[in-house]
């Protein structure tokens, strides 16, 4: 990553200030009782069909991976709400993941990405980000570029969609066209259709002020908290896992890597002296759960019920655990109500010819026959 | 500013001299001789030591210095295949093929640059630039650290011989380095026959020895105790056959033009290797490589920086007709023309080529150390 894109370096720094003040503002928040954000569906975002289709295909390209082997939706896939069902998500080959895969249905709205945040600014940077990070595709861009320029379905395509010829830059916009397309809908919530279950774990939602982090339309105030989820061991146990995120902490500047046996979260964003900031993670949307499990940012839960019943105790233990966070007093009947709520969030799936691409993709490239004659 | 345009041109000015003596008349005595090779020169700030060099060994044989683990340095410079590839154009990074013939291992400590062009000015320099490229290593610094530091043979071995408390990418480069300048060849017949065995060369190969100094010349750049002068030249040598019918050759070769920084204008049309263009950026250094020792050549196979010959007696013949021509054929150098050599000589200076080889160097991939669970933290 370092050497690809030194001034990401310095632009995290002059976000963090950005973040730092954004804490501030939700503290404020927490102590109102009114929701601050809008309920409702989703709104879906108006895109360019053409680009959209574009990054529609790059998504499903094995071929903008380092090594041609892994694709976005290797990790993201369709079927499972576009995460992959794992505790932990794999990583670049050579490599194991540290986190579980987030969604993508909804992404395009949010405020920063990643479960720690890291980055806030737009779609663009973070698919450059997944396409060159060493344990995600591991990807030369300047080599991706080429890649492109040799498949001509792609030369057509980039030239349809106004981008003229292939190039990395286009591919970075492309993407993200594609992935405003992925909103949430149909949901028994959205369509008014919730069970009385379901319209019972409503009221537990609004009593148990779930909403005061899990606010708006995709139930998430795009902030992080410390909710004391607790360390999954695997990561630590397996070589294979923690060198990965020895790996990211070298590059994302975590004090004293090599002794860490925690995930220290949104710390590295932003990197307070004296900690607080560490085991903070973004709280994440609750929408299409039914397709995303195991749940949290490590993925050490299986079920909503287990979810639910973590925050009935009131989270975990941490000495930088929110004060939001305390238990909830939620009887078995209101805990199985509020699963049902959850539930009612998840909308169809997305899985048709609209959000993705049927066509096989070849995994390699003809050559360009005249290529003497053909300007590069 | 006035300065820096200053200094410019005064390093140009020497630079101007230093080529007028390099290409200037022809004279047999400016030559280096062709003499017995020596020891390698070992730099001061990276001395050798048997654990050093043994820790260099399992490393230059470990695919975990590759981005996705499946490639090691002995993938492209293989023991069996001369320390060097077996194909035209070495392998690659997976999803990718390389756009140049992949050199020995063998007396590299001896060059002052690496890379076909010069652009790695030590093995310490050269190692970091092959593993970390998207064509060849595709490796991060921060992941080849991590996953070193989860190896714990590599932990004691970095620590005893660097006092790492957690390896550096660094040293790694370091060790292959040292390891690679054991990698050397000086008792070949050749060598043997300097020093005083006449009977190591065969008839042919003493005849051959005189037509590489006298009627082929050959000495003019393939000179001294490594056959080399280590300057830049082209030979119009053509260009790589593979580039017409392979869409991931194609690829690679587009983006080295991008990667290594031409014009836009040149990105277009440029259909062959620039070679020392690339480094130097002066339109008459296009299709210039560094002339390759001659030593140890009867195991490296092909030849030439894309491989486009497959046996000594083709390069030999190349030559014999003045050799060839390429895209960039004005920078043709003056010094290569129709040698009239006849078969016989041409036999001669082939077995003369051979005798500067000696025994195949033969080494089995080690047994690597695996990976571990790092030990509990230090509080």
């Amino acid at each position: 990553m370092t050497r690809r894109f030194p001034e990401l370096v310095s632009l995290g720094g002059v976000l963090n200030i950005g973040m730092a003040m954004a804490i501030i503002v939700s503290f404020v928040f927490y102590s109102s009782d009114a929701p601050a954000h809008e309920s409702g569906p989703v709104k879906a975002i108006k895109v360019d069909a053409k680009k959209a289709a574009l990054g529609k295909r790059l998504f499903f390209d094995k071929r903008i991976s380092g090594d041609s082997s892994i694709s976005c939706a290797s990790c993201h896939i369709p079927e499972k709400g576009f995460s992959d069902g794992m505790a932990l998500s794999k990583a670049y080959p050579g490599s194991e993941g540290f986190r579980n895969t987030p969604t993508l249905i909804n992404t395009a709205h949010k405020a920063a990405w990643f479960h720690d945040g890291r980055l806030g600014t737009n779609l663009n940077d973070v698919t450059r980000e997944q396409l060159t990070e060493d344990y995600v595709m591991n990807m030369d861009m300047r080599i991706m570029q080429e890649r492109a320029k040799q498949d001509p379905v792609y030369v057509q395509m980039f030239k349809d969609a106004g981008y003229g010829e292939p190039s990395n830059g286009s591919i970075r916009k492309a993407i993200p066209e594609y992935l405003k397309t992925l909103t949430s809908r149909g949901a028994p919530f959205d369509k008014g259709t919730m069970s009385d279950a379901a319209k019972r774990g409503a009221k537990v939602f609004h009593e148990k002020r779930c909403g005061s982090c899990h606010a708006g339309t995709r139930f998430s105030d795009d902030k992080p908290h410390n909710t004391a989820v607790p360390n999954n061991p695997d990561i630590w146990s397996d070589p294979m896992r923690h060198h990965t995120y020895v790996a990211f902490g070298l590059f994302m500047g975590i004090e004293n890597i090599y002794n860490i046996r925690r995930d220290v979260g949104a710390h590295v964003r932003t990197h307070k002296v004296n900690g607080t900031d560490v085991g903070k993670f973004m709280t994440p949307t609750l929408r299409e759960l039914k397709y995303t499990a195991p749940y949290m940012h490590n993925g050490t839960m299986k079920t909503l019920a287990e979810v639910v019943a973590f925050y009935n105790k009131g989270g975990g233990s941490d000495v930088n655990k929110s004060r939001a966070m305390r238990p909830l007093g939620m009887s078995g009947e209101q805990q199985a109500d509020l699963v049902a709520y959850l539930e009612a969030l998840s909308g169809d799936p997305l899985t048709g010819a609209e959000h993705v691409w049927k066509d096989a993709i070849p995994a390699n490239y003809t050559a360009i026959s005249d290529w003497l004659k053909t300007p590069n | 500013m006035t300065t820096f345009k200053t200094k410019t041109i005064t390093i140009g000015l020497a630079l101007g001299v230093a080529v007028v003596t390099l290409t200037g008349p022809v004279q047999a005595d400016v030559n280096a001789p062709l003499a017995a090779l020596g020891p390698p020169p070992i730099p001061l700030d990276n001395k050798q030591t048997p654990e050093k060099i043994e820790l260099g060994k399992l490393l230059f044989f470990d695919t975990r210095l590759s981005g996705d683990a499946s490639v090691a340095c002995s993938t492209c410079h293989e023991p069996k295949q001369g320390w060097g590839f077996s194909g035209d154009i070495s392998r690659g990074y997976p999803g990718t093929i390389h756009w140049r013939n992949s050199q020995t291992v063998v007396n590299s400590a001896y060059y002052g640059k690496l890379f076909w062009a010069g652009s790695a000015k030590s093995l310490e320099g050269q190692a970091p630039s092959a593993a970390r490229g998207g064509v060849a290593g595709n490796l991060e610094r921060d992941i080849g650290t991590a996953r070193l530091a989860f190896i714990p043979e590599y932990r004691k071995r970095f620590k005893d011989v660097f006092g790492d408390e957690w390896p550096k990418i660094k040293n790694a480069w370091r060790a292959i380095a040292a390891f690679e300048r054991t990698m050397v060849q000086t008792d070949t017949p050749f060598d043997k026959y300097m020093k005083g065995d006449k009977s190591a060369l065969s008839e042919e190969a003493v005849r051959g020895k005189g037509i590489f100094e006298g009627k082929a010349n050959c000495i003019e750049c393939h000179n001294g105790a490594l056959f080399s002068d280590q300057q830049y030249y082209n030979l119009g040598v053509p260009r790589a056959e593979t580039w017409l019918d392979n869409g991931l050759a194609q690829i690679t070769f587009r983006f080295e033009q991008y990667a290594k920084g031409v014009t836009q204008k040149m990105y277009r049309s440029i259909k062959d290797d620039a070679g020392f263009y690339y480094r130097t950026k002066q339109v008459d250094d296009k299709g210039k490589f560094r002339t390759p020792s001659l030593r140890y050549t009867l195991y490296t196979a092909p030849y030439m920086h894309n491989g486009t010959f497959f046996d000594l007696q083709e390069v030999v013949e190349f030559y014999n007709e003045g050799g060839g021509t390429n895209e960039f054929s004005a920078n043709k150098t003056d010094l290569i023309k129709p040698l009239n050599l006849s078969e016989d000589e041409i036999t001669d200076l082939v077995a003369f080529l051979e005798s500067l080889s000696g025994d195949e160097i033969k080494m089995s991939s080690p047994k690597l150390p695996p990976y571990a669970p790092l030990p509990n933290p230090v509080k």
